[in-house]
């Protein structure tokens, strides 16, 4: 009979030896994980921040692209009234030398 | 009486086992819902973050579109601009290449004649003196009759005489009173400065219309 209490009372001893070891790691896993947490908060803060800022590249890229495009466009048809009056100019140009001639000599 | 304390003991330590391995699976349930709720803390701040630089990006992508607009705008109106400068400017060097033409020829004598009678007139006459280039020094001109003509127009008594300084100019002539404090500046040179304005706008019209 006491040799049964006194196996209880072993088995019962190495039960508690179990539950404070696993409190014990339980603990140190929390601890462990206290500079994980920073970490957690600034890696996913960076990841969102480089995120939106490559975002904000992209979107003035694409700004300035369209915007280049419109200048293309604007100095094409620049060039093609350029163009125009040049074409215009040579076909008056006798009139505007003759006239020009004229005021000079009045 | 041993083998139920054994089956005891077996129920205490499995028990014993079943709530270690819970305390550390909560343990670890804990941590990873700290680090989800963190990581997730880190997203929202940078969320708020990000929608300034979302802002401040549209800003200066709307900056940049303007200033490319700006510089394409200034870009073509200088290219037209420009052309319409050409244009005018050969005109301009036309009408000199035509004058330097014209003192070669018969017609120029009085056109120069009538020159001088003008600016001798505008000088109110009295005693004078032409100015003229090397080539035109060399050309017949009647300075008595022009010096009459510009006596009748003005009523003043007028002499009219060359000067030996000659002048660096295309033609036409420049005419001053004798002690040189009033000229009157008729070379083709200077009228062309003088009418620049005029003329450039008469070539404009004239030229694009």
């Amino acid at each position: 009979m006491l040799e049964a209490f006194k196996a209880i009372k072993e088995k019962h001893m190495e039960a508690k030896r179990i539950i404070d070891e696993a409190t014990a790691e339980a603990e140190k896993i929390k601890q462990e994980a206290a500079q994980e947490t920073l970490s957690a908060y600034e890696q996913a803060y960076n990841a969102a921040i480089n995120q939106a800022e490559q975002k904000a590249i992209d979107v003035k890229r694409e700004a300035a692209r369209e915007a280049e495009h419109e200048l293309e466009k604007i100095l094409s048809q620049a060039e093609k009234q350029a163009k125009k009056i040049e074409t215009k100019a040579e076909k008056n140009f006798e009139k505007a030398a003759d006239a020009v001639l004229n005021m000079v000599l009045q | 009486m041993m083998e139920s304390a054994r089956a005891i003991t077996e129920v205490i330590l499995q028990e014993a086992r079943k709530l270690a391995e819970h305390i550390i699976q909560e343990a670890q349930q804990s941590v990873e819902d700290t680090l989800e709720k963190q990581r997730q803390r880190g997203i929202n701040r940078a969320n708020e973050v990000a929608q300034s630089i979302f802002k401040k990006a549209e800003n200066e992508a709307e900056v940049i579109k303007l200033r490319i607009m700006a510089e394409a705008k200034i870009k073509a109106n200088w290219a037209v601009l420009s052309k319409k400068e050409q244009q005018i400017t050969a005109v301009l060097n036309e009408t000199k290449n035509r004058l330097k033409i014209l003192t070669q020829s018969k017609e120029y004598i009085p056109i120069l004649e009538k020159l001088i009678t003008d600016a001798g007139v505008i000088l109110g006459g009295k005693e004078l003196e032409v100015l003229l280039n090397e080539q035109d020094s060399t050309l017949p001109l009647k300075l008595g009759k022009l010096a009459r003509e510009i006596s009748e127009k003005t009523g003043v008594e007028t002499t009219l005489r060359s000067s030996k300084e000659k002048t660096k100019v295309i033609g036409g002539a420049m005419v001053r009173t004798i002690d040189g404090k009033v000229v009157m500046d008729n070379t083709f040179d200077d009228i062309l400065k003088r009418r620049v304005k005029d003329l450039r706008s008469k070539i404009a019209k004239i030229l694009f219309k």
